[in-house]
């Protein structure tokens, strides 16, 4: 039996297993792919926290990768893309079939169960151009040869496929906060949501039996911390917050302000329709084709935005809050303007946990010290 | 589940009963088996939830500081689990760093760490951890034998299979006392006659054995890998070279006024770091800015410099500046990490950067767009120039009996009185005797239409002098000689690099050169030039800096927080704490024992460039001249201790030569580390070291990119092996020494290492220090163990070079006190280098090598090959070093290099990337999986050496010319003539190890005749072919010592060589001492002297194997059509966007 419910990213209602349920608040991320330098830092801290264990050996529930030719696991997205095939959206509404509505007979959604192999080789594609640089190559924006990275964790989406996969129900989206688990006592290892997630975040472990997916750190989240891919990413490109519902969104409230008011982050590969909580500043010298295929319409206003950010000393001040601090930032505010102002981050009950400023400071110190007698020189 | 407890049902009105009702189906928690109606709404049994709850529980943490070479220094958190580090995490303290004034730095510095500090919890826990002190076993042999010698001193052959042999695991005093035994025994072999008639008849130069002195002592070498990494343990090895003097009085019975402690190499000049044309320009070691400062620039231009690979802590603040309106650039050889953050990509062929610079220059000066004033002011560009011997017009050549006026602020030393030390210096320093050796300079009056006299104290301050034209003055004996301003000269030169001529020869766009230079100019000092180390690490490097200083200067682009050069690499710069002669330098004769005293100075180790023992252990001399000027003269290599540096040994440039052919003279080869690497592999003695999460010690360190002062603190891990610091390292060999030779003041030297107190040596050298002053070591590291730093006090913050010359018109450290263009040295004289020419590299080029491109010929007076004793056209790869030739810079891409008639087509360049900071730590399993396309954590292929491994980025044409396949295995071959090692041809067993084979990797980023492989990979060694050869699973590690290997046979040092360039051994380059602002002239370490080119390779590739397994072609990625030149039609479709419309 399936259930129409409606899904924001593609303005539309579409099938989906389970009647819609929105949690009280969703766990989501922001990231700028403009600032990634695929440090894999977020990767390694992840790595360390969680999938270091036996079995875990290729599991990597983060990984950066190079569009277009980077991966992981092998060719998940472009697989799908050539299964579910060529798609149209009609202006921002999504008028192709979602992998829900593309399901073959018998199967919950349209999907793929990847070879051991495919998960090897998990930097596949590293720094990769799309196409061959010409002699004397000079590039302004768009470039013609281009690359960019993109940072991929479990999307937490509102529409799991994994979840709706799951034969047992062993998947579940916690009520309190969005996050999406699977039980690791009652999961018995078909792997049909490894099959079935078109993120491919889904991991089989054959030491335990159970397949494992990114648990959105919720022991730390929980306590009001980020979680450990956005704490050590040294780009300062990842924000973790929650996000309101998309018809209620409170304006300083960061992940709202970037996804539903300023509408300059966006979800990967909105045309499978699973509403993925993950939402992305698209690259700005990628070519309009491409940021589209992987962001939806959106990405050319999204781009637009982020070249003129100079204009707008509140989404300067919020880009320069990330990384500031590992606790959430639950609402912000920008004092000042860009060369002397500030940008605030709030806890849950309006505390400040932390104010950069929109510029670092330069501060010239006295040449000579009378107290400690000596010169401050700069060549020493 | 929620629990519905009857407390709670009762409590409930029936309105929330309702809800509850609908919300928790009270059915399904009252049945035996779960129910779940809607996982999206509710789940009924979470307790499994405390699975992962338990799983991030950590116990303690405590901080320690990561410090490889890539100058960030990093305060880690590390999370222990009983007694365990299970992982690792940002300290989140930067924004709390302030100095004593109440500075403090803001959260916007934080996170800082990366992937690999992550790593390091596989690496201080890893199997290849140096347990515990190693012996050789051969070397031990030669030992217990009683160090037998052949007729000629040589160490007998059988004691010298290094990288063949087990180790032999020994106590910590043992490994102590034969080191000391072996040290003593070297020096009093070399010592005196007898000592100087064995290293004739060994063959080594004779200026190296006149340059001993008599000394055996100064055959002994030790280093500390950058030591600015580590004030008190790794500038230990300068300190430890120091007391050597007392082995030399023991040996030779000196006087303590004429004994000689060791020789120290160098670091940032051994690593192709030092950018050496900046100290011809300004003085000193380099002017460059810390990374920050980008935010207050126009426009960035990232030259040859993946900031967001090998700045990776920083790389927000190039990104975050972009967001508020800086422009980023890059200009690079290649489309690079880097450039897909860049607003403009430039590429130009690889080493011909100074060409690019001149091509800058041509439409500023053409234009008129460069600041008169600025340059008239700050540089010696309008200096007069003799046009009949090309020298610097004197004011002595034509005022009869001229004496220079006193300098105000110049401090003036007569002959025997010594310097200040730098904490209570003001003014630049020089002898009596130099200042009058390089008196003033003359410069043309518009007003008075007459010579004037420029000196120092006129630094910065602009008159109306002359920039263009020839004028006629008299000389005191009555000749009329003609004379232009440096600008004149440097006009005509740069005339002939027109934008069409530097597109040909750089491979670049014309017009962008164009628009690049009107952009430059347009925005005075609003630019930043951050160089890296791809066009340093070519022969040209004293020529791209010249060059780029120029464009730089032309535009007011230099000493400004917006507008500045800057150069970057490693961590060099030890000036910072300017007190350390109070340490490295304390006089062994005379000790301070009480820790609150003062300490006194006598230096008695000498500096040497590494460079000789790389290019085997001989300077420069080529047909009837040797080239190494006086001052820069190295001794012959005897023994070699080193610590926190595989780069010397494991990681050398022409690594295969240096263990064929010159490791065998060397008769003790010592090295410290926590982790064995190739330097292991090949040494003699193994002290094993604790890793930085251990340390007992405490240290202190600074940076060249960020203005943090770093302690290293003292960790609560208890050390997992039986390692010591190294400086425990240091004291425990002194010691020994001290046993040995009686003499207790080996001992006293390192007293305070004994009593556990080496903050006594930390506080001595902060208290000596212009930028540490008014710090306490104890708040300093009471604070680090709380993950938060200090800030370096120098004069501004964010910290910049060449702020007070520019700003308070402070003069440079040159001879004119200016930025100087032109070099009238005979050395630069003779080599054609009077201006900034252009060369070709003298490798790694399709065209003539190290041929000067020059187009105003009468401008300078190269000395030819000819007049050296060689051919004009003897192109071999020695005599290039030193061939003089000039062509017109039009007909430069008409030539060829000598060996393309031999099918070679490759430029073959090494560069820094994100996944090593050097070697470290390139070989723990998660980062090798992560290094390249090739990771496979299971390591399918048995062919692979390790998880990961090396291999070649190849433009995909040039590939399939040569029959390859992405992911095929290929030889790389450089020149034959040399390389891998002198004399392969007779060693087909070495040769089979050196010879470099790895994979072939596509990659569109490149040019043609452009191929790229990484720097950092752990190289084959014997013991790793025999592994990959024999171990049933054929990993390349050694079956003896555990070595791990990433390349199943050679490495990308197996292309490269040692490379010494003549403008780089002067004895008169005038240049800052390396504390203080004392300015002497000649060789200084890391300041002024040769540095290597390793990315000076011109290579053949050929094919080696198929890339599949199992009989495959094709490895599967490929074969899956998912690669580049191998796509399906999805993967057409899915890069042209055409999944959705």
């Amino acid at each position: 039996m399936k259930n129409k419910v409606y899904n924001w990213q593609i303005k539309r209602k579409m099938e989906y297993k389970y009647p819609e349920a929105r949690p009280q608040k969703q766990a989501a991320w922001v990231f700028d792919t403009n600032k990634c330098i695929a440090c894999q830092t977020c990767t390694l801290a992840c790595k360390n926290a969680w999938t270091s264990g036996k079995g875990q050996e290729s599991m990597w529930w983060n990984n950066v990768e190079t569009k277009p030719f980077g991966f992981y696991p092998l060719g998940y997205d472009v697989r799908l893309l050539e299964m579910l095939g060529p798609q149209k959206w009609d202006g921002d509404k999504y008028i192709g079939k979602t992998i829900f509505e593309a399901a073959p007979y018998g199967e919950e959604m349209l999907g793929w169960m990847p070879e051991e192999e495919d998960w090897a080789y998990p930097n596949m594609g590293e720094d990769e151009v799309n196409k061959q640089i010409p002699e004397k190559a000079n590039f302004t924006l768009p470039h013609l040869s281009w690359m960019f990275y993109l940072q991929r964790i479990c999307n937490h989406c509102t529409y799991p496929a994994c979840l709706a996969a799951c034969p047992r129900k062993s998947i579940y989206k916690r009520k309190e906060d969005g996050i999406v688990l699977l039980d690791q006592e009652r999961c018995r290892g078909y792997q049909e949501c490894v099959a079935g997630c078109p993120y491919k975040k889904s991991m089989f472990r054959a030491f335990t039996g159970k397949s494992e997916k990114c648990i959105s750190c919720y022991p730390a989240a929980e306590n009001d911390y980020q979680t450990q891919c956005v704490i050590n990413c040294i780009g300062r490109i990842r924000l973790f917050g929650f996000k309101s519902n998309y018809d209620k969104p409170i304006e300083n409230n960061p992940i709202d302000y970037f996804v539903h008011i300023k509408k300059i982050a966006l979800p990967l590969y909105p045309q499978f329709g699973t509403e993925p909580n993950v939402y992305y500043i698209p690259p700005i010298h990628v070519p309009k084709e491409y940021t589209r295929q992987l962001f939806g319409p959106g990405a050319d206003a999204a781009v637009e935005l982020y070249k003129k950010a100079k204009e707008d000393k509140n989404l300067v001040g919020l880009l320069m809050l990330f990384g500031a601090t590992d606790k959430i930032i639950h609402s912000f505010k920008v004092e000042g303007d860009m060369l002397d102002g500030h940008c605030i981050g709030y806890d849950g009950e309006g505390k400040e946990i932390v104010r950069v400023p929109l510029k670092e400071h330069v501060i010239i110190r006295k040449e000579y010290d009378e107290k400690q007698d000596v010169y401050r020189a700069s060549v020493t | 589940m929620k629990k519905l407890t009857r407390k709670k049902f009762l409590k409930l009105s029936t309105a929330t009963l309702g809800v509850l009702l609908l919300s928790e189906p009270l059915l399904a928690s009252l049945k035996f088996v779960p129910e779940i109606d809607n996982p999206l709404e509710f789940y009924p049994e979470r307790d499994w939830e405390k699975i992962y709850r338990n799983q991030f529980k950590y116990d303690s943490y405590f901080h320690f500081l990561c410090a490889p070479n890539d100058t960030h220094n990093c305060l880690l958190r590390a999370y222990v689990k009983n007694g365990v580090v299970t992982r690792i995490g940002p300290s989140y303290g930067y924004g709390k760093a302030r100095d004593i004034y109440g500075n403090q730095a803001s959260h916007r510095w934080d996170p800082r760490l990366c992937q690999k500090g992550l790593a390091m919890v596989r690496k201080v826990y890893g199997p290849r951890r140096v347990k515990n002190p190693y012996v050789r076993k051969g070397f031990k042999e030669w030992l217990d034998a009683g160090f037998p010698r052949e007729e000629n001193g040589k160490v007998p052959a059988k004691y010298l299979n290094r990288g063949k042999e087990p180790f032999i695991r020994v106590s910590f005093e043992e490994a102590a006392e034969i080191v000391a035994k072996s040290l003593l025994n070297i020096a009093t072999t070399y010592s005196n006659d007898s000592g100087k008639e064995l290293l004739k008849q060994q063959g080594y130069d004779e200026a190296m054995v006149e340059a001993m002195h008599g000394a055996g002592t100064q055959a002994l070498k030790f280093r500390g890998g950058m030591p600015l990494l580590g004030a008190t343990r790794i500038f230990g090895f300068n300190r430890f070279a120091n007391s050597i003097a007392l082995l030399d009085k023991y040996i030779r019975n000196t006087d303590k006024d004429h004994a000689l402690g060791g020789r120290l190499w160098d670091s940032y000049s051994w690593h192709t770091d030092l950018p050496p044309g900046h100290t011809m320009v300004c003085g000193h070691q380099t002017i460059d800015f810390d990374l920050v400062t980008v935010e207050n620039s126009k426009m960035v231009i990232c030259w040859g410099m993946n900031w967001i690979s090998t700045k990776m802590p920083d790389g927000h603040w190039l990104s975050e500046a972009r967001i508020k309106g800086t422009k980023i650039v890059t200009v690079a050889c290649e489309y690079q990490s880097t450039s897909n953050k860049a607003d403009e990509v430039i590429v130009i062929r690889p080493g011909s950067d100074p060409a690019f610079a001149l091509g800058l220059a041509n439409v500023i000066i053409k234009e008129r767009l460069y600041d008169a004033e600025f340059i008239k002011g700050h540089t010696d560009l309008p200096l007069l120039v003799r046009m009949d011997n090309l020298k610097l017009l004197k004011p002595q050549d034509i005022i009869k009996g001229y004496q220079p006026k006193e300098l105000k602020y110049a401090q003036l030393l007569k002959e025997g009185e010594k310097a200040p030390p730098p904490i209570k210096q003001r003014y630049q320093i020089m002898s009596e005797e130099l200042r009058h050796e390089w008196s003033d300079f003359v410069a043309w009056d518009m007003d008075k239409n007459s010579t004037v006299v420029i000196n120092r104290d006129m630094a910065g301050i602009a008159g109306n002098l002359a920039m263009e034209g020839e004028f006629q003055v008299e000389t005191v004996d009555g000749q009329k000689v003609n004379v232009r301003p440096v600008f004149d000269l440097v006009k005509e030169h740069a005339a002939y690099f027109t934008p069409e001529v530097v597109g040909e020869i750089c491979h670049a766009d014309k017009d962008a050169i164009v628009r690049l230079a009107r952009e430059i100019a347009a925005n005075k000092a609003s630019v930043l030039v951050s160089v890296g180390m791809g066009p340093n690490h070519f022969f040209n490097n004293d020529l791209k800096d010249r060059t780029i200083f120029l464009v730089c200067a032309l535009t007011k682009n230099i000493g400004f927080h917006g507008g500045n050069i800057g150069s970057f690499a490693g961590n060099y710069r030890g000036a910072y704490f300017n007190g350390l002669p109070f340490y490295i330098y304390e006089d062994p004769f005379d000790i301070e024992l009480e820790p609150d005293k003062q300490s006194r100075i006598k230096s008695y180790y000498k500096g040497e460039s590494a460079h000789y023992y790389n290019y085997g252990d001989r300077p420069l001399r080529m047909g009837n001249k040797l080239f190494t000027g006086k001052t820069h003269m190295p001794t012959p290599s005897k023994a070699m201790w080193f610590g926190n540096s595989n780069s010397l040994l494991g990681n050398i440039k022409w690594h295969s030569d240096v263990v064929v052919n010159t490791l065998p003279k060397i008769e003790c080869v010592v090295v410290n580390e926590w982790w064995w690497t190739a330097s292991c592999e090949y040494a003699d003695v193994v002290f094993a070291v604790d890793s930085w999460a251990e340390f007992k010690f405490p240290d202190m360190t600074a940076a060249v990119t960020n203005p943090f002062l770093q302690i290293f603190p003292r960790t609560p891990l208890n050390r997992l092996h039986d390692t010591r610091s190294d400086i425990e390292v240091l004291a425990g060999v002194a010691k020994a020494l001290g046993g040995l030779t009686n003499d207790n003041r080996f001992v006293d030297y390192w007293k305070f290492v004994y009593e556990n107190n080496v903050q006594a040596y930390l506080q001595r050298i902060i208290n000596n220090s212009t930028t540490l002053k008014g710090y306490k070591i104890e708040e300093l590291e009471a604070n680090a163990k709380e993950g938060i730093p200090a800030l370096l006090m120098t004069r501004t913050y964010p910290k910049i070079m060449g702020w007070e010359q520019s700003n308070e018109n402070k003069p440079h450290y040159t001879k004119s006190g200016r930025m100087e263009f032109y070099r009238d040295e005979d050395e630069f004289l003779e080599c054609g280098e009077n201006i900034p020419v252009y060369r070709e590299p003298v490798d790694g080029t399709f065209y003539e090598p190290n041929v000067i491109a020059c187009g105003a010929t009468g401008l300078i007076r190269p000395r030819g090959p000819k007049e050296y004793g060689l051919a004009e056209d003897d192109l071999s790869v020695e005599a290039r070093q030193v061939r003089n030739i000039v062509i017109h810079p039009a007909e430069l891409t008409k030539t060829k290099h000598p060996r393309r008639k031999d099918g070679f087509t490759f430029i073959y360049i090494t560069p820094k990337f994100r996944h090593g900071a050097h070697t470290t730590p390139v070989d723990l399993d998660i980062i090798s999986t992560w290094f390249g396309p090739f990771g496979d954590i299971h390591r399918r292929d048995k062919r692979m050496p390790w998880v990961g491994e090396g291999y070649v980025d190849l433009n995909p044409e040039d590939a399939k010319e040569l029959g390859i396949n992405d992911g095929d295995y290929v030889y790389i071959d450089a020149d034959p003539e040399d390389r891998p090692f002198r004399g392969w041809q007779n060693k087909p067993g070495d040769y089979k190890v050196h010879r470099l084979m790895l994979r072939a990797r596509f990659y569109q980023g490149l040019l043609r005749g452009v191929a790229r492989s990484w720097f950092h990979m752990y190289v084959a060694t014997y013991g790793s072919v025999e592994g990959h050869e024999n171990n049933p699973d054929k990993l390349a590690r050694n079956p003896r010592t555990g070595y791990q290997a990433m390349f199943r046979y050679g490495s990308h040092q197996s292309t490269t060589r040692a490379w010494l360039k003549p403008t780089l051994m002067t004895d008169s380059l005038a240049r800052k001492e390396y504390f203080g602002q004392n300015i002497g002239k000649g060789f200084a370490p890391d300041i002024h002297c040769p540095v290597g080119a390793p990315k000076e390779s011109f290579v053949k590739i050929s094919k080696a194997e198929d890339g599949g397994m199992n009989g495959n072609k094709l490895w599967r990625p490929a074969a899956l059509g998912l690669r580049p030149g191998y796509e399906n039609e999805s993967m057409k479709k899915f890069l042209r966007g055409e999944f959705i419309s």
